[in-house]
């Protein structure tokens, strides 16, 4: 098999809180083949974002590996670390608060050419050219700023950025929550058609499951900094085995009118990640948690390729 | 409080025209909308950002900014009684008590150095009827306890309690004087899918508890097929189509609701492509002659950028404004 674009064994993120340790990112192992789509789902709070951040190191990781095209960069630090970021990109969240409000799309889709060294004037204008060309922002825009864009032409310029240097693995922080539905799909088809004649590698973490079933090849379900389900996305829709994973479906609203499905309501909401007790981190929401919940708990691979970190997996199901 | 009148639907809004001035140009926000909702109904208000959704809510309220902000047309009726015409103490006793409004945001509608429990008794002593024996107190520690949070908790500030729990506060606020009608501006789009479940199921009870009528403004068509009774589709600030959930969700005859509904991934189908509207909304300083929607539609013709594009209505009640809605309809079914 082909080496893996991403693998991360064992990740952990810590915070020091003054309450004490927050465990955002709580030994997390997964890989991504080249030209597929990892997507992570999970509520607010869950990790979901610091987990993404600390793989292209944004955040320095408090334990683990993280291994890039099978390179171990998770100590790397100065010319070694800038080198690597070139190959690992981020499209944020918030199109309105990432784009520096004072630069021109231009100049912002130009700075990482600029910055890496690599090129002279005149290729990086025809490289500034061709990335706006490729996310489709229109030459008159070019020189207007971000308040004069709406909210998808801001992504298209955040996306644009992002490939400025031909990165091969690129985390997609939710960047379609804060656009309306019918903008939503335009930039999801760009990044779909990117990815598609780019070979590129993505990691899409997203709390919108209608979202994640579309662009994902498989899914990480997150819980309190911990992966609670992992497997193919359309085993993940057809056979959900965690009982978190099993709320979260059930909690969508769907639009069928004539079929309104049985919902699970869930009691409580999401605890501290703060010294969070040695068991399942989920035991105090679950309608199913015994005693054996509260102790540690282990991934299972339950059939090929689907893994569960549930004791009671076997019963509930 | 008033009669009953069974011909007079409970609220009544009548091409509503709302402005605002920016930067000396005029930003037509609403252009003349109307709606019914009946005593104990829930009516969906469906748009995107910027369609005049929020707008609506809140000229219902007389709450528009001062400044900028104008209706410079239509009635607003409650019960028969045009609420624009209305002396601004009168209003005032209608707000909170009459009718009530949740905030989109928990996060900034709540004071963040006030008591939870004393945002809720404050609404409640404004509204005392002279001569009652409520307590204010007492009935926050209640409504705390009905939305699903301890009594004791009357103490608390905001910042204490995480994102659903506000804006379960929030809607104890909104519910604490038993309001007719209860305006829902986003309620749950701040709020994670399984809280979500957790905060629709609470409304609906209490509406169904004490037969609130209630105008549910939103973006998701799961939240409008799990929630409402007729759902409204609005852009740039016109109602596009207008008819109950299943005439809507079954039937859809405009473009743009077609739009809206192809655009949101399936959860049934695997597809490399979505299907999204092309373009963008106008600027509402500046809207096409004509159907609004009509740079977006591929159905568009001449006839389209005439004029205004009349309402249609089926004998059922089913309204669009569309030129080409057999069209569009035949092909949709086909």
């Amino acid at each position: 098999m082909a080496t893996p674009v991403i693998e991360v064994q064992h990740l952990k993120k810590y915070f020091p809180t003054p309450r004490g340790m927050l465990h955002a990112v709580d030994d997390v192992t997964f890989t991504i083949e080249k030209g597929k789509t990892l997507g992570v789902v999970g509520e607010s709070g869950c990790g979901k974002s610091t987990l993404g951040r600390t793989i292209i190191h944004l955040h320095e990781s408090t334990e683990g590996k993280i291994f890039l095209n099978g390179k171990d960069v998770t100590r790397l630090a100065g010319k070694n670390l800038k080198a690597a970021r070139e190959k690992m990109q981020i499209v944020f969240q918030d199109p309105y608060s990432s784009l520096d409000p004072r630069k021109t799309i231009d100049s912002t889709v130009r700075e990482p050419l600029v910055v890496s060294g690599r090129y002279s004037k005149k290729e990086i204008d025809e490289k500034t050219e061709s990335l706006m060309e490729l996310v489709g922002i229109d030459e008159r825009l070019r020189m207007a700023y971000p308040h004069e864009l709406d909210g998808g032409r801001r992504q298209r310029v955040g996306i644009a950025r992002a490939l400025a240097l031909e990165p091969e693995f690129i985390v997609c922080d939710e960047p379609v929550s804060a656009l309306d539905v019918s903008i939503q799909a335009q930039v999801l088809n760009l990044l779909k058609k990117l990815q598609m004649e780019k070979g590129l590698t993505y990691m899409f973490v997203t709390h919108d499951m209608s979202v994640v079933r579309h662009i994902s090849d498989d899914i990480c379900v997150m819980y309190l900094g911990q992966v609670v389900e992992k497997c193919s996305s359309k085993e993940l829709f057809q056979k959900p085995m965690h009982p978190y994973t099993k709320a979260l479906l059930s909690a969508i609203p769907s639009t069928d009118i004539h079929n309104p499905m049985k919902r699970e309501i869930l009691k409580g909401e999401i605890t501290s990640p703060v010294n969070p007790k040695p068991g399942c981190r989920f035991a105090a929401r679950c309608p199913h948690a015994t005693e054996a919940c509260l102790q540690p708990q282990r991934q299972e691979e339950v059939s090929p390729g689907h893994f569960v970190t549930c004791c009671r997996v076997h019963e509930v199901n | 409080m008033s009669e009953v009148n069974r011909n007079v639907p409970y609220l009544s809004i009548k091409d509503l025209v709302v402005e605002y001035m920016s930067d000396g140009q005029v930003v037509h926000a609403v252009n003349g909308v109307s709606l019914k909702l009946d005593r104990g109904t829930t009516l969906g208000l469906v748009g995107e950002t910027g369609a005049g959704k929020t707008t609506i809510a809140k000229s219902i309220l007389r709450i528009l900014p001062d400044v900028g902000a104008k209706i410079t047309g239509g009635k607003v009726e409650l019960d028969g009684k045009d609420l624009l015409q209305l002396p601004e103490r009168e209003m005032q006793q209608i707000r909170g008590n009459e009718i009530s409004m949740i905030f989109q945001d928990p996060m900034t509608a709540l004071n963040p150095v006030q008591r939870v429990g004393d945002q809720i008794a404050e609404v409640v002593a404004l509204h005392l009827e002279p001569g009652s024996k409520t307590n204010p107190m007492e009935r926050a520690k209640e409504m705390l306890e009905i939305v699903g949070i301890p009594g004791e908790r009357y103490y608390d500030y905001p910042h204490q309690f995480s994102g659903g729990m506000k804006q379960r506060v929030v809607i104890a606020i909104a519910l604490a004087c038993n309001p007719n009608l209860l305006l829902a501006d986003e309620p749950t789009t701040a709020l994670d899918v399984t809280i979500q479940a957790q905060v629709l199921d609470l409304i609906g009870d209490l509406r169904k508890q004490f037969n609130t009528a209630m105008l549910l403004i939103t973006h998701d068509m799961g939240v409008v097929a799990q929630v409402c009774d007729t759902v409204a589709i609005i852009y740039a600030g016109s109602i596009v189509e207008y008819g109950t959930k299943e005439q809507i969700f079954d039937h859809p005859s405009h473009p743009y609701t077609i739009g809206l509904f192809g655009a949101i991934p399936d959860m049934n189908e695997d597809e490399i492509w979505l299907h999204p509207i092309e373009g963008l909304p106008p600027d509402p300083t500046n809207l096409p002659k004509g159907c609004p929607f009509s740079p977006r539609c591929k159905y568009a013709t001449e006839e389209c950028r005439q004029g205004v594009v009349p309402v249609s209505e089926t004998p059922d009640g089913h309204q669009c404004r569309c030129c080409h809605m057999e069209e569009v309809r035949k092909e949709r079914e086909a």
